[in-house]
């Protein structure tokens, strides 16, 4: 289905950059082993090869481990409250879109205290890419189950397990309309920084689910690196069938899940009135 | 005789067409040359509920509500009991009704005001034969007003053309139609309601919400991020066609928090921007205003206060989100709140606010009110506009690391641009370093809350301070939509013998001391009113010493508006 609009144009690199022209240089708070270095890493890969200078590009995060990512970049950032990443990232790419906007988190941040900006961001389709870091827990407040979290595992927060289905961000992505949805693994830096470069020049609103294990909180994570495996296929157009396949699979299944054909959000109108016209509407001739 | 103002009531239930009615009076009137206001009654209802337009005419600017009205118009009687006890009549109103719509009822008749026949339907047609002809009962009474108070079939007719402007040429016809039958049914009624001519000139018709608007893009806001609540709903439909023509941006976002953060994040793109909301909105944007606070994003917050707490009543007027405007959310937060004096200041301070928030990289908040947003008001072109100011984005110190918020010097720190090399910063909201990395150490701490107080410590509104009228030695001390009535009842106690002094506060936070303590020299008593239970304005000042422990606090919830004989009688 194509709804709407006008596309943009598409962007060329112009310069040549190295992983390490991303790099703040500053110390994570991150735990060692914890998931989130290789996102950083792939991050910082793609956007180098990518080729965009760091100063045209804004990362956008909320609160949570994975959120303090920008601080981390030498790009522009903005480190905003709990949940509310996705509609910063919103009206900046809307007033500034010649700047490159990339939204991340965690699983709590986008997918709870933030879900409904989640679902609204895959219906404006904004050129931007969303990112969420997913270790299925809340870490930095130490170990409560997340919106992502498996229903048994047990927490001192909720003994004997949360009870509740897990939410699905794939499927609900792809029902909401994003142009892009994939998973990655934090593991696999070179894989992530592909998907991530694929996802940048995709128009729209692009997601990428990426299992980052939580090595403190969920040490039992430590598997999924035996147990992800590439997708056999990715759908174009087909949201239903995306559905289908998403909501079939165990969510170890990596790589491009969906890419659709809508046009993003259109941009704004170059002025055909200027305020003294609008001055004029208030005035009453005598 | 003739009069210098005049205030007419047009109810009837919904459908009935008595803003329109209203509407037609308030623009005749304007171009005939009258200042006018007309504020809007309406029941809770979406469709069908009851409804009354209030206008009032005169020959000098209008900014408040009258004691009483002159004329009370009865399109029908169907729900008119249901606010009969919010629009003030006594034995020298008159009820002007139509008697095939059945007796006065006693809601009304209570007011012992003169009851006036007036057949404005044609008793031959039946409802249904009414209502396929198209129901003018209300231009027929529009234009009866008109004519009753001197206002020519002409201006009526300029009015129409205006109000119904692409609804076709039929309906404007059959319309100015119905206002000319009124209009020659007045002379028969042999009413003494003529106005005294008036001071022609070129005026604008606006109401508050329309005035702030204006004013924020006049200032250079070019997006909006908001959600629609009551009564600051229209403000944003006014203002979006008008945004976008501009080339501007506004989104309707899914919530409050999400309108909030995408203002945030157009204004750290360079974009000025503002969002508009009422209470129970302005609340859930709570914590973002501090994330403004600390990470120096500028933009403005524009509360069109309604009766609170939690839902309260949408339509209807208060002034109590002042603490929430002022201390609202956690930690140390200082900001600066602004509140319009009149409809006409509504455009001034919109535009203002935009500088002021650009300026020091700071949330700035408008406080409007119900009262003032949705008061259409006919006003003197607006001069006087305040002084651009710009946001520093340039002049950064060289060398590395960037220090987006350096201490020490000038609080107010360049902040680039995002896409300006070398200079890349984060918009932090936790506690940070000069150089905005997350620092969770006492000394940056204390150094960055010292840092923003200092913003706003040094922040010298001038002029905009705020207003006086008058040099009496009682002083009347009121904000938005008070002062209107506040200023009418001392004319009317200057003009008994009694001189008072109005002080209307511009700038409620930072409180501009010095200016109030000038304000307020030679004062023996001091006033303040206030349109809510907690007075919270009052302790406010008394908080900050700036009122003596002798000032009198007048402090009462909304929605009903202070009228100037309720001030009048409680400071005579």
């Amino acid at each position: 289905m194509t709804d709407t609009l006008v596309a943009t144009p598409a962007e060329t690199p112009h310069c040549v950059f190295d992983a390490k022209d991303f790099s703040s240089g500053a110390h994570p708070v991150w735990c060692p082993g914890c998931g989130d270095y290789g996102v950083l890493a792939s991050l910082e890969r793609a956007l180098a090869k990518q080729g965009r200078p760091p100063h045209e590009v804004v990362l956008v995060s909320g609160i949570g481990c994975s959120s303090r990512l920008p601080g981390y970049m030498s790009t522009y950032g903005f480190h905003g409250v709990h949940g509310r990443a996705l509609p910063v990232a919103t009206g900046l790419k809307l007033t500034r879109p010649d700047l490159e906007v990339i939204a991340v988190g965690g699983d709590g941040d986008g997918y709870s205290i933030g879900g409904n900006h989640f679902i609204h961001a895959c219906r404006r389709n904004v050129d931007m890419l969303y990112l969420v870091m997913d270790n299925r827990v809340y870490g930095m407040t130490k170990g409560q189950p997340s919106p992502t979290t498996e229903a048994d595992w047990d927490s001192d927060i909720a003994p004997g397990g949360i009870g509740l289905r897990p939410f699905n961000p794939l499927a609900v992505a792809v029902a909401s309309g994003a142009n892009y949805v994939a998973r990655g693994f934090s593991g696999d830096p070179n894989g992530l920084a592909d998907l991530i470069v694929d996802a940048i020049r995709w128009p729209g609103f692009a997601f990428i689910e990426v299992l980052s294990p939580c090595v403190t909180f969920r040490p039992e994570q430590r598997e999924w690196k035996k147990m992800v495996r590439p997708s056999a296929i990715s759908i174009e157009q087909d949201r239903a069938a995306a559905t289908a396949l998403v909501l079939a699979d165990d969510g170890f299944s990596m790589g491009v899940l969906y890419r659709g054909d809508r046009a993003p959000i259109a941009p704004a109108l170059k002025p055909e009135i200027s305020v003294a016209d609008v001055e004029r509407e208030f005035m009453v001739a005598v | 005789m003739a009069r210098t103002s005049i205030a007419v009531v047009f109810a009837g239930s919904g459908g009935s067409g008595a803003m329109t009615a209203g509407a037609v009076f308030l623009r005749a009137a304007a171009h005939a040359g009258y200042y006018g206001m007309m504020t809007q009654l309406f029941g809770a209802q979406v469709r069908g509920g009851e409804s009354a337009s209030l206008v009032q005419v005169s020959t000098a600017p209008i900014e408040t509500q009258p004691d009483c009205y002159d004329l009370f118009v009865a399109l029908d009687w169907e729900k008119v009991e249901q606010f009969a006890a919010e629009i003030p009549l006594d034995d020298r109103s008159i009820i002007l009704a139509d008697p095939a719509e059945g007796p006065v009822p006693a809601g009304i008749a209570k007011s012992k005001g003169r009851v006036v026949a007036l057949a404005m339907n044609d008793p031959t047609e039946n409802k249904l034969a009414r209502a396929l002809r198209g129901k003018r009962v209300n231009m027929f009474a529009a234009g009866c007003v008109c004519a009753l108070t001197g206002i020519g079939d002409g201006d009526a007719k300029a009015a129409i053309d205006t109000i119904f402007d692409g609804k076709g040429a039929d309906l404007i016809a059959a319309n100015a139609a119905g206002a000319t039958l009124g209009a020659q049914a007045a002379p028969a009624l042999a009413l003494d309601l003529w106005l005294e001519p008036p001071r022609k000139a070129a005026r604008w018709l606006i109401n508050g919400n329309q005035a702030v608007a204006f004013g924020a893009l006049r200032g250079g806001v070019r997006f909006v991020g908001c959600y629609p609540i009551t009564p600051a709903t229209d403000l944003v439909e006014w203002l979006a066609p008008h945004l976008i023509k501009l080339g501007g941006r506004l989104v309707l976002g899914e919530d409050e928090l999400a309108s909030v953060n995408m203002t945030l994040g157009a204004s750290y793109g360079g974009t000025p921007a503002m969002t508009v909301t009422s209470g129970p909105g302005f609340s859930l944007m709570i914590e973002t205003l501090g994330l403004a606070v600390a990470a120096e994003i500028p933009f403005v917050l524009v509360d069109v206060m309604r009766a609170g707490p939690s839902t309260g009543i949408a339509s209807k007027t208060e002034q109590s989100d002042i603490n929430l405007a002022i201390y609202g959310g956690h930690g140390d937060a200082p900001r600066i709140v602004l509140a319009p004096v009149s409809v006409a200041d509504c455009v001034n301070t919109g535009e203002y606010a935009v500088y002021v928030a650009e300026s020091l990289q700071t949330p700035v908040i408008v406080l409007s009110d119900q009262a003032l947003g949705q008061a259409t008001t006919v006003i003197d072109p607006s001069s006087d506009r305040p002084a651009p100011l710009r946001r520093r984005v340039n002049g950064v110190a060289p060398g590395k690391p960037f220090k987006r918020y350096a201490t020490g010097g000038d609080p107010i720190t360049p902040m680039p641009l995002p896409g300006t090399p070398q200079l890349e910063w984060v918009a932090e909201g936790l506690t940070h370093n000069e150089a905005g990395l997350p620092a969770s150490g006492a000394a940056a701490h204390v150094a960055q809350i010292e840092k923003r107080a200092k913003k706003i410590r040094q922040f010298d509104p001038g002029d905009h301070w705020g207003e006086v009228w008058g040099d009496g030695d009682v002083a009347i001390i009121a904000i938005g939509s008070t002062i209107g009535p506040a200023r009418e009842a001392a004319k009317r106690l200057a003009a008994s013998g009694q001189k008072v002094r109005v002080i209307a506060l511009r700038v409620l936070s930072p409180l501009p001391m010095a200016a109030l303590g000038r304000a307020l020299d030679g004062v023996r008593r001091i006033v303040v009113i206030e349109q809510n239970h907690g007075a919270q304005l009052y302790h406010y000042l008394l908080g900050h010493k700036a009122i003596p422990s002798s000032a009198e606090s007048v402090a009462r919830p909304g929605p009903s508006p202070f009228r100037p004989l309720e001030i009048a009688s409680y400071v005579v």
